[in-house]
């Protein structure tokens, strides 16, 4: 393997992408529009509410969570969805790419993108709604995020392999993804709340781990111990079958004529 | 210097010369292309029982069968075309050959690497443009080309060089900031031509690559592709239904009907294969001559239509003199002779129906 062939053909989808973001204006305004708005509409809720400190830390990790993920997954599904819409995606896989190719390239823009978006609304949440940094500190903070990145890498691949599979009707989930499982990972409660079997499926999925972990600095203990390590291991098992179903959705394309229409 | 601009002949030799090194520079070819030994006897591709069908729908199930065993053999450095009518599944073919699409059944070996097994070791060495030309609609010219010259692993000076390139032989210069939204729909054909010879290919697929274009560009898109096989002797398979394009540019071509190749060769071969004659078109004044023209030599078929004889005949220029010859001897004089001679829409006529 010639690995500065295999990083030019990553750096292709990065490089790309950052054009995209830097032309298009309304990127920008993608980027934190809905963030600042979700951080705001919460945070002005909890002052409403009159929470203590701790109940507003847990609410606001929360709100950081869904944005961050938000941005983040979207670079990775805009990867193919970009050229979906120009239709051109036949021109990417006649070249001999592999799929870790497209996945880290945007992975790497995302993450760039989602830890600008990710520091921002941190500091606004401290500064403006007094969310508590002290206690948790900047290790936790960074692990924190490092998690709600897996998690965009993970909801990124399942986007496309539902693209690549069902072609533009499953363009949506792109932008679905992300509240459904923040809905089902606990964004503003504690997963105990869900009913048992929703509580079950969510204790399935590596953000209800993170953010248990991040929440336990505030004085709101994970029930089942290790949710750090918890979150890390699903994570590394939900990327490993991400990847293998993206790679056997677009095999399933290339059988289908899937690829062909969406790039017709 | 560009493709375009070289108008005379005598330009050609050193035209070959300069651009057989631009379009194939060597540092480019050993260092980022996994060499493919290819015996010169071998052919480009060697396609057999390619079968293909679709399938819709959720609940109930649809198939449409669109190749049905197609087996064909491409040889090296020729232009090929794939001619069919809409529909008859050239675009899957192509694609299937190209390593875009997966077939049921068949055996395909393109450069000599087995396309089904090692396809990404084969994408090396392969490129495509269609004719509807798309790429992201606010990269510019020259960022398009960056970004898929980074896909086939060029970097620094060499993906600059190529890019560079590229854009000159292209007549793309005063273009190359342009948005690909911006730009008209002959400068997108050629960007798209560009972007296909990115890797320095050996082996290029077109699809429908005038589709769209007005006259001007069409024959201009067509000189290039032209010009592109004779000084570089890259294979190129195409497709189309434009028959004239085909007979310009195609070394051979292959019919595609009914999920089949009908027929494959080059044109004059096909001809003789058909027994395709040249039409001989005789307008008599009132009734036909009572003379057995099915009896004279070279006279393949007779098809009389009072007052008009057709005659099919194997070559129109030899045998029209013995014809009227025989016709100046009866009473009956034709008042007017048509001649034309079979060419490549009489095949697909007879391929397609």
């Amino acid at each position: 393997m010639n690995l500065p062939v295999e990083f030019s053909k990553s750096f292709a989808f990065a490089a790309r992408a950052m054009i995209m973001n830097r032309r298009n204006v309304f990127a920008v305004f993608e980027m934190f529009f809905w963030p600042l708005i979700g951080l705001f509409s919460v945070g002005f809720l909890t002052r409403f509410l009159q929470l203590d400190s701790g109940a507003v830390s847990f609410v606001l990790t929360g709100a950081l969570a869904m944005n961050t993920i938000q941005i983040a997954q979207l670079d990775i599904s805009y990867s193919l969805l970009y050229d979906v819409w120009s239709k051109c995606l036949k021109h990417e896989f006649i070249a001999p790419i592999r799929l870790g190719h497209v996945i880290l390239g945007a992975g790497v823009v995302g993450l760039a993108r989602g830890l600008i978006v990710f520091a921002v609304m941190t500091v606004l949440a401290v500064y403006i709604f007094a969310m508590d940094l002290t206690t948790p500190g900047l290790v936790p903070l960074a692990i924190f995020f490092f998690g709600l990145f897996l998690m965009a890498a993970i909801e990124g691949a399942l986007v496309l392999s539902l693209v690549l599979t069902f072609g533009h009707r499953a363009e949506v989930t792109a932008w679905a993804i992300s509240y459904l499982v923040l809905l089902l990972s606990g964004m503003y409660y504690p997963v105990s709340l869900l009913p048992p079997g929703v509580e079950t499926l969510a204790r399935a999925i590596p953000l209800t781990h993170f953010l248990e972990y991040f929440r336990s600095f505030y004085g709101f203990p994970a029930p089942g111990g290790h949710p750090l390590l918890l979150g890390l291991l699903l994570s590394a098992v939900y990327l490993t079958v991400g990847y293998a179903l993206l790679a056997f959705c677009l095999r399933l394309s290339r059988r289908r004529g899937i690829l062909l229409k969406l790039s017709e | 210097m560009t493709l375009a601009s070289l108008q005379e002949e005598g330009q050609q030799t050193a035209f070959h010369q300069e651009h057989r090194s631009r379009l194939y520079p060597p540092p480019l070819a050993s260092a980022f292309l996994p060499v493919i030994h290819l015996d010169p006897m071998e052919p480009a591709i060697r396609a057999t029982g390619i079968r293909k069908t679709y399938h819709s729908g959720f609940w109930r199930r649809r198939t449409h069968e669109v190749l049905r065993g197609v087996d064909l053999t491409v040889p090296v450095g020729t232009i090929f075309g794939i001619l069919g009518p809409n529909g008859a599944g050239k675009t899957t073919l192509i694609s299937i050959l190209a390593t875009l699409l997966i077939p049921e059944a068949g055996q395909i070996t393109v450069l000599g690497v087995d396309a089904l097994g090692h396809r990404r070791r084969l994408q090396q060495q392969i490129n495509l443009a269609s004719g509807a030309a798309n790429f992201l609609w606010s990269l510019t010219v020259v960022e398009n080309l960056f970004f898929y010259g980074r896909l086939y692993g060029l970097r620094g000076r060499a993906l600059t060089r190529r890019v560079d390139e590229l854009i000159e032989l292209f007549e793309l210069t005063e273009h190359r900031r342009a948005s690909f939204d911006k730009l008209s729909s002959g400068l997108k054909q050629r960007l798209a031509l560009a972007k296909s010879l990115i890797n320095s290919p050996r082996l290029l697929f077109l699809d429908e690559p005038t589709t769209g274009l007005d006259p001007i560009m069409a024959r201009h898109t067509r000189e290039e592709i032209r010009r592109l096989n004779e000084s570089t002797g890259l294979t190129i398979l195409l497709t189309t239904h434009n028959m004239r394009e085909a007979e310009f540019l195609c070394d051979e071509v292959a019919f595609l009907h009914g999920g089949r190749i009908q027929g494959q060769g080059s044109i004059p071969a096909l001809q003789e294969q058909l027994a395709l004659g040249d039409r001989l078109l005789l307008t008599f004044p009132d009734r036909l001559p009572a003379l057995a023209f099915d009896k004279f030599p070279g006279v393949l078929a007779v098809q009389p239509r009072p007052p008009v004889l057709e005659l099919i005949v194997d070559h129109g220029e030899l045998r029209l003199p013995a014809i009227l010859r025989e016709l100046l001897c009866t009473d009956i004089h034709p008042v007017r002779v048509q001649y034309r001679e079979a060419d490549l829409e009489d095949l697909y006529r007879e391929f397609t129906r």
